[in-house]
């Protein structure tokens, strides 16, 4: 579903150059939850971002599922990023001038849909990470784990076949990052892919798959987990 | 889109309220001044009767001093404009000149006054398209005849009865009875095409009269009269037979045929006038339409250019600073730029949202700079206002609203182009990060 084959990653300067990844090679399948880990400058998030199609890369290839990002042109990688991935960020991203509901609404227009079929969704989504309630409510009126929860809202509420997160719950208090993670977890369940970048190492462990990433490539890998089948996805619904 | 656009727009402008303000301002200030010069060279170098501009022309014969290299004189001799005039060879034609005439009311109320009139044939209501509110100009047997009738402006018909129909009514004009054949409705060309070299922005005259009453009747002769020789002898009949020029002479011809016809007439007469002693100088006839005539006489002033450079130059150090300024808050935006690149928005449609939020302070800046504009010509309708009647003419009309709304939005938008390409090009990765 995702396959990197020998992927590197080099940022040139007049003086420098670095090798943010060297030979990067990762499959991922579909229904999994693999958190990546690694000391800070290793390329956990520059692996993130070319994962999400934010960044390019130097060499190698990138298959999302099934399609051959190489040569995708913007608009082409924009519209992948539209309807297969999800994004959560660390610091949110949320629009602080947009209420909830317009913040979770923005997958959404930027796929053309009309706004008959986007309320539905939207409400939908707010209504699954329990804030359908403060729609109306800004950013700013929100505990950070509440806006961590509007983030998750907006990556779900394209249906998205994978979420990337980067550090989701480095900005929120254990006991709030308990509950994110959580809810990341029912999402899993659910069937939806989630690749996730993490220092946290309690929060590694728990997770089915865990990649190392040291010097830009993978340095360790705990865990292999069996893709979900449909049976799992629907004992996990009920 | 293009309504969540227009929103998102003015929620950016609410959160950065003084840097967005001070784009607005700027733009405003910079389309204020440039408008105040632009309604100025717009009013003053527009074509006045833009239907017609091109069949109406005004006749230049070249009858000056013989010992000079200067251009054919503006107008004509009394002997020339009559002989045209006689000749009839153009679809339509007058003479005219102003006159100073004291009007005399019946109503025993209103004290004489003294006004500005003008002697013209019967042909120069139709060929101008003078409109008339009541009644019509005199017909070309009332010009043979020289029946002593007038047509009225609004202004004088409102000052002596009190703007009824008076049609028919007596007017006592330097002692004699004039009968009213119509009344004008508002007509004030500007500029004022059809004698310009007497003052290209005076107002239009009071009242008009057939011309040979301007000689006949003796009555004052006013406006621009120059004289190349001395005339030979004394008294009304030497100046008339003179070389002095003083009458306005304009022809309306339909095709550019006609055109050609009428300046061979012309050649053919001042050839006929150089036989017999006159026109000494080689052939140099001029037949000039509304618009040649308006450059030739360079009706819009060079310091109307002037100040169009210095407002063109003020407008772009406003737009430079908006460029900055625009730099400033859509760098600012980076973050958000990159949640929506994220989110699923290509460049394309970051572009629009940016072009977008440019217009939209394009549009602020505008409407202020109307605001501007006004006043700034408010005020030189206070400086300039006892030289010319500025105050009828100088105002904001409808095209020149569009046109500083367009301009407005146009050159934020222009202004916004390099900032919107740096925004369009940020690294998402980046700003993600680093929120």
């Amino acid at each position: 579903m995702l396959k990197m084959t020998n992927i590197s990653k080099v940022f040139r300067t007049e003086l420098v150059e670095t090798h943010a990844l060297s030979d990067f090679t990762l499959n991922v399948e579909e229904g999994e939850f693999v958190t990546i880990t690694g000391p800070s400058g290793c390329g956990k998030t520059t692996f993130l971002n070319i994962a999400g199609l934010l960044e390019t890369y130097t060499s190698g290839s990138y298959l999302l599922d099934n399609v051959d990002v190489t040569e995708l042109g913007d608009f082409q990688r924009a519209r992948l990023r539209n309807e297969k991935i999800g994004f959560i960020f660390q610091s949110f991203n949320l629009m602080p001038d947009l209420n909830l509901f317009d913040n979770v609404d923005v997958p959404l227009r930027y796929r053309g849909m009309k706004a008959s079929e986007r309320r539905p969704r939207v409400e939908k989504a707010l209504e699954s990470v329990g804030l359908l309630g403060r729609k109306k409510h800004l950013p700013a009126q929100l505990s950070g784990g509440q806006q961590q929860r509007v983030a998750i809202a907006r990556a779900l509420v394209g249906e998205p076949r994978f979420l990337l997160a980067d550090e989701p719950t480095g900005n929120l208090d254990s006991n709030t990052a308990q509950g994110v993670m959580e809810l990341l977890n029912e999402i899993n369940a659910q069937g939806t892919t989630i690749i996730m970048v993490t220092h946290d190492q309690e929060l590694a462990q728990q997770s089915p798959r865990n990649i190392h990433i040291l010097d830009g490539r993978i340095a360790q890998e705990s865990g292999k987990r069996t893709p979900v089948t449909p049976a799992e996805t629907a004992a996990a619904v009920a | 889109m293009f309504f969540y656009y227009v929103r998102l727009a003015a929620l950016s402008y609410k959160r950065n309220p003084i840097l967005s303000t001070l784009m607005v301002l700027a733009v405003a200030i910079g389309i204020g001044a440039y408008m105040v010069v632009f309604t100025l060279n717009y009013t003053m170098g527009g074509d006045p009767i833009p239907h017609k501009s091109a069949q109406l022309f005004h006749v230049q014969l070249d009858n000056g001093d013989p010992d000079r290299e200067n251009d054919p004189p503006d107008q004509l001799t009394y002997i020339d404009a009559m002989a045209l005039q006689e000749a009839g060879r153009a679809f339509r034609q007058t003479a005219s000149s102003k006159l100073s005439v004291i009007v005399e009311p019946t109503n025993p109320e209103i004290r004489p006054f003294s006004v500005i009139g003008r002697g013209a044939f019967a042909d120069f209501f139709p060929m101008f398209d003078v409109p008339f509110l009541y009644g019509q100009g005199w017909n070309a047997e009332a010009d043979e005849n020289i029946e002593q009738v007038v047509v009225l402006s609004r202004e004088t018909n409102e000052r002596l009865f009190g703007g009824a129909n008076s049609v028919g009514e007596t007017v006592v004009l330097a002692g004699m009875n004039f009968q009213v054949t119509g009344v004008l409705d508002y007509w004030d060309p500007v500029p004022k095409f059809y004698d310009v070299n007497n003052g290209p922005f005076d107002s239009g005259e009071a009242l008009y009269i057939p011309w040979h009453h301007t000689v006949q009747s003796d009555l004052p002769r006013t406006g621009n009269t120059n004289c190349w020789k001395p005339l030979e002898g004394t008294g009304q009949e030497a100046f008339l037979n003179s070389e002095c020029v003083w009458i306005q002479y304009w022809v309306e011809l339909r095709s550019r045929a006609e055109e050609e016809d009428y300046l061979s007439f012309l050649n053919a007469y001042t050839n006929e006038q150089r036989n017999l002693g006159r026109f000494q100088r080689e052939q140099n006839n001029k037949l000039f339409d509304v618009q040649e005539r308006m450059i030739e006489q360079e009706v819009l002033p060079d310091e109307t250019r002037i100040l169009s450079v210095l407002a063109a130059m003020l407008l772009a150090v406003c737009l430079l600073n908006t460029i900055g300024l625009l730099l400033a808050k859509f760098l600012g935006k980076s973050a958000e730029i990159g949640a929506r690149q994220a989110l699923g928005a290509h460049k394309g449609s970051l572009f629009v949202q940016h072009v977008i939020e440019a217009g939209f302070i394009g549009l602020l800046g505008g409407l202020i700079g109307l605001v501007l504009a006004y006043f700034g010509l408010e005020g030189i309708k206070i400086l300039i206002g006892d030289q010319i009647t500025v105050s009828d003419w100088v105002h904001l009309d409808v095209p020149v609203v569009l046109v500083t709304i367009t301009l407005a939005i146009g050159c934020t938008i222009v202004a916004g182009l390099y900032p919107i390409w740096r925004a369009c090009n940020i690294n998402p990765a980046i700003h993600l990060k680093t929120q």
